[in-house]
């Protein structure tokens, strides 16, 4: 727990040394969030330890709601957000598992509400360590994913996740990896509060709660209209990217960085392009600079954004790749990588399509060690088309 | 219905499921299944008051800030707000459901406190010094015998309805034993006073110094239409043990009534107690007070003493030595000591008062000395002066629950006729017998009517509603703590009237306890958990998820609005108190 004089005054000319968790605390009070409910779970639980303490102090104005169970929590959001409150949450694993029928309410009822998942495995066998399977379980919801690499990453993607959220009125999910961000310190760049207040402007709700003019939320739709509010969601997911696009051009110009929803980075000519999501893309960037230095034709695209799911960006960022390696560290059964399974439907309509090798590792939070990147990359390089449609990186045999 | 939009094109709708307007047209209340409703029921308190006091309303007037109207409420059932909640066992205390949470309410010094408050009320009529002109509109004339407790408290009750009372008493003094046998360090003097006027100022004739017998016969009273006997309990039971008529052997009440009265008795220094109920710790204090040294001899443990809990601990605590497993059977004198011999007793099985019976224990003779001897075994009826054809039975008239003998006309009630003898059955007597005798001028079946104000499943009765008819009702149901909801409560501790330091208190007969404050009290009131009855806490108001919680301007108005409750039944599980009840809905 922070000291009063070791809390962060933004703006410092010093990066601070916090982890991925602190980075997320920041980022929420930075935006002026003004309801967290929220239910403790490793590896989330020090976010809402630092919040709480943040609240208590009175440096984040928010109403602090414990609740019973992660459930509850996105309830409270989504009645906080439907009467105009801007609302945060946070959770992991099971406590995303459990809110899922109020990620559908969420989203359905057009909230922009904001919520951070640090990756983490689902049991049994009980495991807290890291994994994607959680998140992206819940990739239907009708919730716009975005991935981090950096602790850096984390505090301006809760920023824009704001910008994004109320501009669409759907809801986001910014996820980090267990331990390897939310428990591990880098340096952050903690802007200053009046900086964000430029970039983020007060929640302003389309429809708000009026007691003069009452009306009904989210009541009975009949067959006649349900399809159409369905229609309606899809149609905004579609703008999703094209609003990034602009949240992050706007969040560059102020603050000097930004983020991709699809990062190609490498070299220009990549025989072979590595696919990863969060922070296994650190790892994938050194590994990848190695290889090509070695003289390897290789290079790497980072995915940001899962949902929506950007194919035009992927399809654009993987043009010239004769093949292309992905390592998912999730697995949806019986299927494989979802990552990949994404790719290959969004490469099926391109007039070239590079064979998808897909490689599974790391679930449970099992280390992806460069050893076990250059391993995939390698195995691509040498096969002209993968073996199945799952290559287990790993897996004792 | 509102007027129903069709979209044709969906970039005409919003892109939320949202009304146009309010919903209020969807009667969300044919759903329901099961109704809630408001009905205040019976706290355990109310229930279990030998004098019927509506305790937890007056309760929650002291809550408001409203402390005359406490007071005014208590004497619609009871016009000894000031003698009860100062000498009264308090067995609501006993059975007050935060006595399950963590202390019970301080009831009867939440009672004093409002007596004592509207006694310094400027221009209230308590005081008695103003005789109200009553204008009579009946003709009946009651004749009440004892101005006790009973007889007292049933004269109030017919003044206030009007008719002509007379209340003869034997002794120059109205007040019975709340004046001879209670000493005035638990009930000061001027607050008996205080009270016996305010019955007077209603239009009560007390005549004192009127005994029953040669002067005045039963048969005099012939020309009143009803007659109440109240006459109490004022002979002393005897040892039957050698010696008992001897000097310096005195009665427990005889004892109590010369310092009552403030005589003067030869006593010497030492003194042998023989007892083990209120009259002889009475007796004992009295005792320490005057300061000789008591001994007290009882013939169980203390666990059978019949005397106040309260009041054994108190008596211990001045200086009383209490003797248990002790029973004199001799009193002898030698050079102008008492010598008393003893035998040891010891527990065996249960009698039919359920405590366990003594029995001497062989050859355990020893002797106890000390200059004089009062014996405090109990009290008894003198029933020779009753006209003919009254029953009696074990020394107590025999009477029908509301106080009716077998003759025609003659009520009895109090101590005379009854076992229960303490001075909130005495008020809850002389109230049956009063309603009952307004039933019998009347020529209604008292019964019934007395059935009708039955507080929780009786015998108690509230006679506010007989006084005030068409008012709101509780339903008998007394409210058990498994009906409370505990989660809206905090443990506090109950506010306690202060005593005396013991080396002040033993010194003379001034009231050991002092009254709590208006802060105290309405902290105190505050613990209460209002068993049964809406305080407007407002928990179903903040709770109901279908806003068909309806507040009216007026207190205590919430209603349920029919046309929207669902009957999910969330009011009646966060009502803290029960004062919801929720009955399946029929179709």
């Amino acid at each position: 727990m922070s000291e009063e004089s070791d809390l962060p005054q933004g703006g410092s000319k010093m990066k601070r040394i916090i982890t991925g968790n602190q980075a997320v605390a920041y980022g929420v009070m930075l935006s002026h969030v003004e309801l967290i409910s929220a239910y403790p779970i490793t590896p989330q639980t020090t976010i809402v330890e630092e919040l709480s303490e943040l609240c208590a102090r009175g440096r984040v104005k928010a109403q602090f709601l414990k609740v019973e169970s992660e459930h509850s929590a996105m309830a409270a959001c989504i009645g906080a957000s439907t009467g105009g409150v801007r609302a945060f949450t946070a959770t992991s694993s099971h406590g995303l598992a459990y809110m899922h029928e109020m990620l559908h309410w969420a989203s359905g009822a057009r909230l922009p509400i904001v919520l951070v998942n640090v990756n983490r495995a689902l049991g049994p066998g009980w495991n807290i360590w890291n994994d994607q399977s959680d998140s992206l379980s819940q990739r239907d919801t009708g919730w716009i994913q975005l991935y981090c690499e950096r602790n850096q990453e984390v505090l301006d993607t809760v920023l824009q996740a704001y910008r994004i959220a109320e501009s669409i009125s759907l809801p986001v999910m910014v996820v980090l990896d267990a331990f390897v961000l939310s428990h591990t310190s880098e340096a952050v760049d903690i802007p200053s509060e009046e900086k964000v207040d430029g970039f983020l402007p007060p929640f302003a709700p389309k429809y708000p709660v009026d007691p003069m003019k009452p009306v009904s939320y989210s009541g009975i739709t009949t067959p006649e209209y349900y399809l159409e509010f369905r229609y309606k969601i899809q149609k905004a997911m579609e703008e999703v990217p094209e609003v990034a696009r602009d949240v992050d051009h706007q969040f560059r110009s102020r603050f000097g960085r930004g983020y991709d929803l699809v990062e190609r980075y490498g070299k220009d000519e990549g025989e072979v392009l590595l696919v990863t999501s969060g922070a296994l893309t650190g790892t994938a960037r050194t590994v990848i600079q190695k290889m090509a230095e070695k003289g390897h034709k290789v290079g790497g695209v980072k995915v940001k954004m899962v949902r929506p799911f950007p194919s035009k960006e992927i399809g654009q960022a993987l043009q010239g790749a004769e093949k292309v390696a992905v390592i998912d560290r999730n697995i949806s059964f019986g299927v494989g990588g979802i990552l990949a399974q994404e790719l290959r439907a969004g490469l099926y309509h391109r007039e070239k399509k590079p064979p998808v090798f897909g490689f599974v590792a790391g679930l449970g939070g099992r280390d992806i060690t460069p050893d076990v990147i250059e391993e995939a990359i390698q195995y691509t390089l040498d096969h002209s088309r993968p073996d199945g449609d799952i290559l287990w990186l790993g897996l004792k045999k | 219905m509102p007027d129903q939009i069709t979209f044709t094109h969906e970039s005409e709708m919003p892109y939320v499921p949202i009304s146009q307007g309010d919903m209020e047209w969807n009667k969300t209340g044919t759903w329901r299944t099961q109704r809630p409703f408001y009905e205040d029921k019976t706290p355990p308190c109310n229930a279990v008051c030998p004098a019927g006091n509506d305790i937890v309303s007056f309760i929650l007037r002291i809550v408001n800030g409203d402390f005359e109207g406490a007071w005014n409420l208590i004497r619609e059932e009871n016009p000894f707000p000031g003698i009860c909640g100062r000498v009264c066992f308090h067995p609501c205390e006993g059975k007050c459901n935060r006595g399950r949470f963590d202390e019970p309410i301080a009831i009867h010094a939440l009672e004093r406190f409002v007596s004592d408050f509207a006694s310094h009320l400027p221009g209230q009529k308590v005081n008695g010094t103003k005789r109200q002109e009553v204008s009579k509109k009946r003709k009946e004339r009651i004749a009440i015998i004892g101005a006790g407790p009973a007889g007292m408290t049933c004269a109030y009750h017919l003044a206030r309805l009007d008719y002509d009372v007379t209340v003869f008493e034997s002794l120059p003094f109205a007040g019975g034993v709340l004046r001879t046998g209670i000493p005035s360090y638990r009930l000061p003097r001027e607050v008996l006073d205080r009270e016996l006027s305010a019955i007077e100022a209603l239009g009560v004739k007390v005549q004192t110094g009127v005994p029953l017998g040669p002067a005045m016969k039963m048969e005099d009273l012939r020309s009143y239409g009803a007659i109440f006997i109240a006459a109490g309990a004022h002979r002393s039971k005897r040892l039957h043990v050698a010696g008992e008529r001897s000097r310096h052997v005195l009665s427990g009440l005889e004892f109590l009534k010369a310092i009552n009265l403030g005589e003067d008795v030869d006593i010497g220094a030492s003194v042998a107690v023989v007892g083990g109920g209120n009259t002889a710790i009475d007796v004992a204090r009295c005792l320490i007070r005057l300061g000789k040294h008591p001994i007290i001899l009882y013939r169980r443990t203390r666990e059978e003493m019949p005397a106040f809990e309260e009041e054994i601990g108190e008596a211990i605590e001045e200086g009383a030595e209490i003797k248990f497993l002790v029973s004199p059977v001799r009193i002898r004198e030698e050079k102008s000591l008492k010598r008393l011999e003893c035998l040891r007793m010891k527990l065996a099985e249960r009698d039919e008062t359920g405590r366990r019976r003594p029995v001497p224990v062989p050859e355990s003779s020893f002797f106890i000395e000390a200059e004089s001897v009062i014996v405090a075994a109990g009290e008894e009826t003198d029933l020779s002066f009753l006209p003919r054809g009254v029953k009696k039975r074990d020394g107590i008239v025999l009477t029908q629950t509301n106080g009716r003998t077998a003759v025609d006309g003659i009520f009895a009630g109090g101590d005379f006729a009854s076992r229960e003898r303490t001075v909130a059955h005495a008020i809850g007597s002389g109230k049956r017998s009063a309603v009952a005798i307004d039933c019998y001028l009347k020529g209604e079946d008292p019964e019934k009517v007395l059935q009708s104000l039955l507080v929780g499943n009786g015998p108690s009765i509230s006679v506010f509603p007989f006084f005030h008819p068409g008012g709101p009702s509780r339903n008998p149901h007394v409210v058990a703590f498994e009906e409370l909801n505990m989660d809206y409560f905090e443990k506090a501790r109950s506010e306690k009237e202060t005593k005396y330091p013991l080396p002040e208190r033993i010194k003379g007969f001034f009231e050991v306890t002092s009254s709590l404050n208006e802060r105290t009290a309405s902290e105190e009131a505050g613990r209460c958990f209002n068993c049964g009855t809406c305080n407007e806490c407002e928990n179903c108001y903040t709770f109901c998820p279908d806003a068909s919680i309806l507040k009216g301007a007026r207190s205590l108005s919430h209603e349920v609005d029919y046309d929207f409750c669902k009957g999910c039944g969330i009011c009646f599980t966060e009502c803290p108190r029960r004062a919801i009840s929720l009955r399946e809905e029929a179709r």
